[in-house]
């Protein structure tokens, strides 16, 4: 603990005590995590939107379900969007439910809604995947964070009791290393708060314009002789 | 249907973007952050401003040095010189020889035989006496060179002593600076000093930086401020002194100035 101590980074984090320094592991290894989540949903999101957008443009421009139909259900699985799953596991449903004799009309509706209804919901936790990690990063890790900076203060403090004559110069390089930790969880904690409020408030409109399609693809459903 | 169900087609793309991002937060916290603090360094600067003023004197010197060698091509010309002398000389005892054989032209031959030993051993004589001459200058010569080239090596130690002392006095001046940075950063100051005023300290050390005595030299006229600059001197122990023991005896006796403002 010279008077001109070198500060630099990596000095910093190669004094750290183990814990500090498992601390700081942990949360430069969740922080990626969650950023490569943050990154995943982005995309996964951003596609999710056009998607959606396409397939409403083509629903409402395309009266004939047949056709529709066979067309949704050509492409691969990915590169349907929701919406375009929730339309063609509708649709089958009502069409074998249509197929079986005595079903009065109330009945198949019943049916193609549950239908529609088990894909939606496979759709929104397929969406909000990872978002639950992105939350617990946002709330957890700046206390994981300030452990690590509680316990590099303690031993900063700690190794001061066995110095003579306490001066700043002594406790100030130990602090400064515990504090790193705080940044670290910090770094990891605000982007994944932005993130999950931002990708939470996306998947509900995204839910509430599958939720209205549904309601309206019904009524479609309903007029089909 | 699992392995489909949890498709994302960005997976790699995401994972670089993130680390990415890392690559960049971390570099900007090592390169756009100064960790270092040199406080001292600043007093380092203004020290080798006065260096160059003793490295730039002895430069002027080994020009002397250089100058005289010219010098040199001149003493070459003594040895042209005895040779002049030489022929004169030379040519005295032929004049001799001719004008000896005229007053005796008859039965003159034993002593023309006397008078040729006479000038073969003036010659042999003569010969010896250049050749002593010719070894004595280039005695001289190898003399005058020994003793310039001495007196190069004797400039050139100099230089390097100089340069030497200049490193050891800016190293013995950045500690003085360290010293002193420390003992202020202790001085509690009393509310009532007037910025100009100067306390001088003769501070006495013990290897190891363990300060003997602290005596106040000049006091700056409030002995509250000649106080506390007292105890921050006996607070700031152990000074910091270089590593090299060697230096020691130019910390053994301080003299310390404070002023409350820098």
């Amino acid at each position: 603990m010279e008077l001109t101590g070198d500060l630099s980074f990596l000095h910093l984090i190669s004094n750290a005590s183990v814990l500090v320094q498992l601390v700081m592991g942990l949360l430069l290894a969740v922080s990626l995590l969650s950023w490569w989540y943050i990154f995943l949903k982005m995309f996964a999101i951003r596609r999710e939107n056009r998607l959606t957008e396409e397939f409403e443009e083509e629903f409402w421009h395309n009266q004939n379900l047949n056709e529709l139909f066979r067309y949704s259900n050509d492409g691969a699985w990915h590169d349907q969007g929701a919406l375009e799953r929730i339309f063609v596991a509708g649709f089958v449903e009502f069409v074998k439910l249509k197929k079986q004799q005595g079903m009065d009309a109330s009945a198949v509706m019943e049916g193609t809604r549950r239908a529609m209804r088990a894909t939606y919901q496979r759709e929104m936790d397929r969406l909000e995947s990872h978002l639950a990690f992105l939350a617990s990063v946002g709330s957890v890790s700046p206390y994981v964070g300030l452990f690590g900076t509680v316990w590099g203060i303690m031993n900063a403090f700690r190794g001061l009791a066995n110095v003579g004559q306490a001066t700043l110069a002594h406790v100030a390089p130990g602090i400064a290393e515990a504090l790193v930790a705080t940044a670290m969880g910090l770094f990891a904690a605000i982007p994944a708060v932005v993130a999950y409020n931002r990708y939470a408030h996306d998947i509900n409109r995204l839910a509430t314009r599958f939720d209205s399609f549904t309601e309206e693809f019904s009524n479609v459903l309903q007029r089909q002789p | 249907m699992s392995t489909t169900f949890n498709y994302e087609p960005d997976q790699l793309q995401a994972g670089l973007l993130a680390l990415a991002v890392h690559l960049v937060f971390f570099s900007l916290l090592y390169f756009g952050f100064a960790w270092q603090t040199q406080p001292v360094r600043t007093m380092s600067v203004d020290l080798w401003r006065s260096l160059p003023d003793v490295k730039v004197a002895p430069p002027q010197e080994p020009k002397a040095v250089e100058v005289t060698p010219p010098v040199q091509p001149v003493t070459p010309q003594p040895p042209a010189q005895p040779e002049k002398l030489v022929k004169p000389e030379i040519a005295l005892p032929d004049k001799k020889m001719k004008k000896e054989p005229e007053p005796k032209p008859v039965a003159a031959e034993p002593e023309k035989k006397v008078e040729k030993k006479t000038a073969a051993e003036i010659r042999k004589e003569r010969e010896l006496e250049l050749a002593i001459e010719r070894e004595r200058i280039a005695v001289e010569q190898a003399a005058q060179e020994a003793e310039r080239a001495a007196r190069a090596r004797a400039e050139q130690d100099a230089l390097e002593k100089a340069a030497q002392n200049a490193a050891l006095d800016a190293m013995v001046n950045e500690y003085k600076a360290k010293i002193i940075a420390k003992i202020r950063r202790n001085i509690v100051k009393p509310p009532d000093v007037r910025d100009d005023a100067r306390a001088e300290f003769r501070v006495t050390l013990l290897p190891g930086g363990t300060v003997l005595t602290a005596e106040l030299k000049k006091s700056s006229g409030n002995a509250a401020y000649d106080n506390a600059v007292e105890r921050a001197i006996l607070k700031s122990q152990p000074l910091p002194l270089p590593a090299d023991v060697a230096l020691f005896n130019r910390f053994r006796v301080l003299l310390l100035v404070f002023r409350p403002v820098e």
